[in-house]
């Protein structure tokens, strides 16, 4: 019933937020320099920033970019988690040991700041939507290792299953027990995965974004928006600039009754 | 820490404008001065030459020269060591102790738990950043209690689950049922029983802690480890960068190995 109320909720706030991106007479990098650090009007429902652009918009194409963003790279890892984990659990003692001495050596530097260095190191000149796809894909190459470590555990148990067993003893090959009897045991193990790095990959964006390390200006992003909460001329003219932080809040307490309770490893 | 290091390595050697040496536009450089700038660089572009070069200097205890700041690394992060550690150690326990008052009863309730444990859950989706940015609008708090909310929301989270299984099973039923008192079930038959996973948690607290150490001290201006991170990736001053994702690996390592010993000293 929870997760059920949340759905509903969140696919209210994407199509309301596809809405007035399409409806909308202007873009999101409109300047209307008649209103800069405007308050709420007929025009700009929720007021403007300091650039004069409108805050609705801008908010509804960073909703839009930022769960679509997360969705994807969430796929990504779990892909990459999926393939990794998988590898270890079917493979040698030798092999597994390599795998996951990998996957620790990822996760012995702060996530945060791994994030950080990768992003920074990426080519100075590029468009905001190169930066906005890099954003995410590095969040994606970089998100993999405590799903892959879930993933592990949860295949090894699946490689000693009696079901299993009997299915090598009846002299079934390889890809034979992989496509009929393994792959339909993978999904409980890959969607919490997924479900967990969809909010994790969302509040990495904001923070990134927060540290002048995400998506590139002038394409609005969660982490660009909180930006505006530094702006102490904005703050005193405007409560509106705080809508962003309470939407961003909404939408991960949304995300977070999807992911299961005792997993959050991301 | 060796994969960490190679890691660095590898992702600084790759980066666009590593090979770049602001002295090459510097204009008291003649001529033949850039062309040995430049050729010194070249010598210096094979990935093994960095590596070996690097290594050697931390085995003399040379963390090299930052590109930015001009001053050596361990000048650098020195004094900086002492200001983030004491920021984490008080964070991390202000959090423990906030995430254990919450927990431990909230975990003994029947029924609206989730309702008790709700500003905890708000907590958890609250971005570090913007965790940081409230406290200073709010002007209440500093970056300790920034830093200690962090980890009381993602404590509370494993704390109450942990708890709510250990006063849910039999041995504790049986306790109850004799009429001990909630006191001496906690203190006797509740903490032995999940010590060992508390101090798995501890480690996953020095984590996030390390995590969230760098926008919090850059938005709070403190001149700590995660501000001279930020200031070397923005500024891709690579053997800061190298340094501190070594200490940061160093960190958590000896986190993580100390949790496993006390583990295996407490199961024994």
């Amino acid at each position: 019933m929870k997760t059920r109320i949340a759905a509903a909720l969140l696919l209210l706030l994407i199509v309301g937020a596809a809405f007035a991106v399409w409806l909308s007479p202007v873009d999101y990098a409109f300047q209307d320099r008649d209103s800069i650090m405007g308050p709420s009007t007929a025009r700009h429902w929720t007021g403007t920033d300091d650039l004069g652009r409108d805050r609705t918009i801008r908010l509804a194409a960073a909703l839009l970019i930022g769960l679509a963003g997360s969705t994807i790279a969430a796929g990504i890892t779990t892909m990459i988690a999926g393939a990794f984990g998988l590898a270890a659990a079917f493979s040698s003692r030798a092999v597994a040991g390599i795998l996951m001495l990998l996957s620790d050596a990822f996760l012995s530097v702060p996530w945060l700041f791994l994030l950080m260095m990768a992003r920074s190191l990426l080519p100075l000149t590029a468009s905001p939507l190169q930066t906005a796809v890099t954003t995410f894909l590095v969040l994606a190459v970089l998100g993999w290792p405590a799903c892959s470590r879930a993933i592990y555990r949860g295949a090894s148990q699946l490689r000693s299953a009696e079901w299993m067993i009997q299915g090598r003893a009846s002299g079934l090959k390889p890809m034979q027990l992989i496509r009929t009897h393994l792959l339909p045991h993978l999904h409980p193990l890959f969607l919490p995965q997924f479900l967990i790095c969809v909010p994790a990959f969302l509040m990495a964006e904001a923070n990134l974004g927060a540290l002048g390390l995400g998506v590139g200006e002038p394409m609005p992003s969660w982490g660009g928006m909180l930006m505006e909460l530094g702006n102490s001329a904005l703050l005193a003219r405007s409560n509106w600039v705080y809508l962003p932080i309470a939407l961003l809040v909404l939408v991960l307490l949304l995300l977070e009754t999807f992911a299961p309770e005792s997993e959050t490893n991301a | 820490m060796l994969l960490a290091a190679a890691g660095t390595i590898l992702l600084v050697r790759f980066a666009p404008g590593f090979f770049s040496d602001d002295r090459e536009m510097d204009s008291k450089y003649g001529l033949a001065a850039r062309s040995e700038i430049q050729a010194e660089n070249d010598r210096q572009r094979s990935i093994s030459m960095i590596a070996v070069s690097e290594l050697k200097g931390w085995l003399r205890g040379d963390f090299g020269e930052s590109r930015q700041y001009h001053v050596p690394v361990a000048e650098l992060i020195g004094p900086r060591i002492a200001i983030s550690a004491s920021l984490l150690v008080r964070g991390i326990l202000l959090g423990w102790m906030l995430a254990i008052c919450a927990a431990v009863p909230i975990s003994a309730l029947r029924k609206n738990q989730a309702l008790w444990g709700s500003p905890f859950t708000l907590l958890l989706a609250i971005p570090a950043a913007a965790m940081a940015t409230a406290c200073i609008l709010a002007d209440a708090g500093g970056p300790v209690l920034a830093l200690s909310l962090l980890i009381a929301a993602r404590e509370f989270k494993f704390l109450r689950s942990l708890l709510e299984g250990a006063w849910r099973s039999s041995h504790l039923l049986h306790g109850r049922a004799r009429g001990l008192s909630p006191r001496s079930l906690l203190f006797f038959h509740i903490v032995p029983n999940v010590a060992p996973q508390l101090l798995a948690l501890t480690t996953l607290s020095i984590v996030t802690a390390l995590g969230a150490l760098v926008p919090i001290e850059v938005i709070f201006t403190v001149p700590g480890l995660g501000q001279l991170a930020w200031s070397a990736v923005m500024n891709r001053d690579l053997p800061v960068m190298v340094a501190i994702s070594l200490l940061m690996a160093f960190a958590v390592g000896c986190a993580g190995m100390i949790s496993a010993r006390t583990a295996t000293l407490e199961e024994a």
